[in-house]
């Protein structure tokens, strides 16, 4: 037991070093065993209590591995979450350092932000709806802190399901005024046609992503509350950053948003 | 030396005939040397000898409208392909595979038109001859062996024409540009994209389809149908399957494969 302590201090410091020195660290995946999801996330908590203390603000969770395609790869059936900081949102686009965030990459989702608990056990589709406040446009930066994004599953959720940055667009929307499933997504950078995608690639429905995580952080007794934010997951494949680019993401019956990345 | 036309007629009496016999057939430029405006010739016999059988022309269908297919198939040219009554599987209807060589789908916007459009118009323009809208699958057929070709080939082979599934027209959307689409196998979904991914905005392919016809002379009439181009990866079909296809806010298509 207490040399998973040490273990979970020592792996988190190798995360948490990566991220303050801007150096990608290598996996974790060697240290324990590859379906040790619990130790992962343990080192994953170790860091957010770590950021806590030092003043930074959980506003909510994001969902990652939510497409057949990207569980596909990593050998899941299952998706991931990561725990998001006030400091991790940006506006719609103020300008982002090129920097900031590790080896960054951009996909296109769908934000929820609660107005009610989801501390009932065993929460369904329509209790998210019942507890959505609004959706809005999102864009969340992904990034990792192992080299070359070498990752397994261990290694995401322990570096925070490769979080980096979130974009949240102005116009919230009604549940009801968009098609979950069939909405369509189209995230452009120059000019050019760069993602594509629609509500279904995330889980069948972002919404059976939200029933995920409330479910997940149910159990783990620290139940989603109002206010929360949920990213609930990739609409389309992910695009790789390039310094001094744009990228502006539709999502049709919810707006757009775009991600403004400096050239340093 | 063979004259022009009795290669062209050649050529086409080979892809018309692997066409109709569902057969695979070498690639053309394997042993004819012709240019891509003879490939047009080619493809523009071929479709004649369907109208000799009987069959009449219904519209266009668009290809290479998308990076995801351009990427699948190695070719980086927008092409055109003529759709015929012989190629029109009613939404619910049955296909047999027996009647194709190496069948794939693909989930596409359908444009019907109520004016022509010829030559070189605007997307205004453009969209405004779209008189309604419908969701619509593909079925593409390259008579090809291992489904490769060159972009010569493949236009001389009507553009792997080969059937198209027509749902509902509804009334045209302020905004075409990017509606979700999911094509689903058997209810399960196997592609999934945008309307985005063809060049962006779909009326863009129907201003790419009457520029290319006016080079040869010919434009898009009132009355005609325009397939705007896949818009994700093309999927092969197999036996026993039901094949949907969503458009957001535009309902669905569908058909089934008989079992073998």
């Amino acid at each position: 037991m207490s040399d998973d302590k040490t273990l979970i201090s020592r792996l988190a410091d190798r995360l948490f070093e990566a991220e303050n020195t801007n150096t990608p660290c290598a996996p974790l995946r060697s240290e324990f065993a590859p379906d040790n999801l619990a130790l992962a996330y343990a080192i994953q908590e170790h860091n957010v209590k770590r950021g806590q203390a030092a003043g930074r603000r959980v506003i909510g969770r994001k969902i990652g591995l939510t497409s057949k395609t990207v569980q596909r790869q990593l050998k899941v059936d299952q998706p991931d979450f990561g725990t998001i900081f006030a400091d991790m949102v940006v506006g719609d686009g103020e300008e982002i350092s090129f920097s900031r965030v590790l080896q960054a990459k951009v996909e296109a989702e769908i934000a929820l932000v609660l107005k009610s608990d989801l501390d009932m056990e065993q929460p369904t589709v329509a209790d998210i709806i019942s507890a959505t406040a609004y959706a809005l446009p999102a864009i969340e930066v992904v990034g990792s802190r192992i080299t070359d994004w070498d990752i397994t599953i261990t290694d995401t959720i322990a570096d925070n399901a490769s979080s980096g940055l979130i974009i949240l667009g102005d116009t919230p929307k009604s549940l009801s005024e968009i098609d979950m499933r069939l909405c369509g997504m189209v995230m452009e950078s120059g000019g050019d046609v760069v993602s594509v995608g629609a509500g279904v690639a995330c889980m069948g429905s972002p919404l059976n992503a939200a029933v995920w995580i409330a479910y997940a952080m149910k159990k783990l007794g620290q139940p989603l509350r109002a206010g929360d934010i949920l990213m609930t997951g990739a609409l389309g494949p992910m695009v790789n950053v390039k310094p001094g680019a744009c990228y502006d993401a539709r999502i049709s019956g919810l707006g757009s948003v775009r991600a403004v990345f400096g050239s340093e | 030396m063979e004259s022009d036309m009795s290669v062209i007629e050649k050529c086409a009496e080979i892809v018309d005939g692997a066409a109709l016999g569902a057969f695979e057939i070498p690639q053309l430029t394997q042993s004819a040397d012709i240019t891509l405006e003879q490939a047009y010739a080619v493809q523009k016999a071929s479709v004649e000898r369907r109208f000799a059988r009987g069959e009449t022309l219904l519209g266009v269908k668009m290809g290479f409208t998308s990076r995801a297919k351009a990427i699948q198939m190695g070719v980086d040219d927008l092409i055109y392909g003529k759709l015929t009554t012989g190629m029109f599987v009613e939404d619910g209807g049955a296909i047999n595979l027996s009647d194709y060589v190496h069948p794939r789908c693909e989930p596409e916007l359908a444009f019907l038109l109520n004016k022509p459009l010829e030559g070189k118009v605007g997307m205004m323009e453009a969209y405004a001859a779209v008189e309604a809208v419908a969701p619509a699958i593909e079925i593409i057929d390259s008579r090809y062996e291992k489904f490769k070709f060159s972009l010569i080939d493949v236009v001389a082979d009507n553009s792997s024409s080969s059937g198209f599934v027509l749902g509902n027209w509804r009334t045209k959307p302020e905004d075409p540009s990017n509606l979700g689409m999911i094509l689903s196998f058997d209810g399960r979904p196997v592609q999934i994209g945008s309307t985005a991914a063809v060049m962006g905005n779909p009326v863009r392919s129907l201003v790419a389809a009457a520029r290319m016809l006016a080079t040869v002379g010919e434009r898009l009439e009132a009355g005609q149908v325009v397939m705007t181009g896949g818009a994700t990866a093309a999927e092969a079909l197999s036996a026993g399957i039901s094949v949907t296809a969503e458009l957001e806010g535009l309902g669905r298509v569908g058909f089934r494969v008989e079992p073998d």
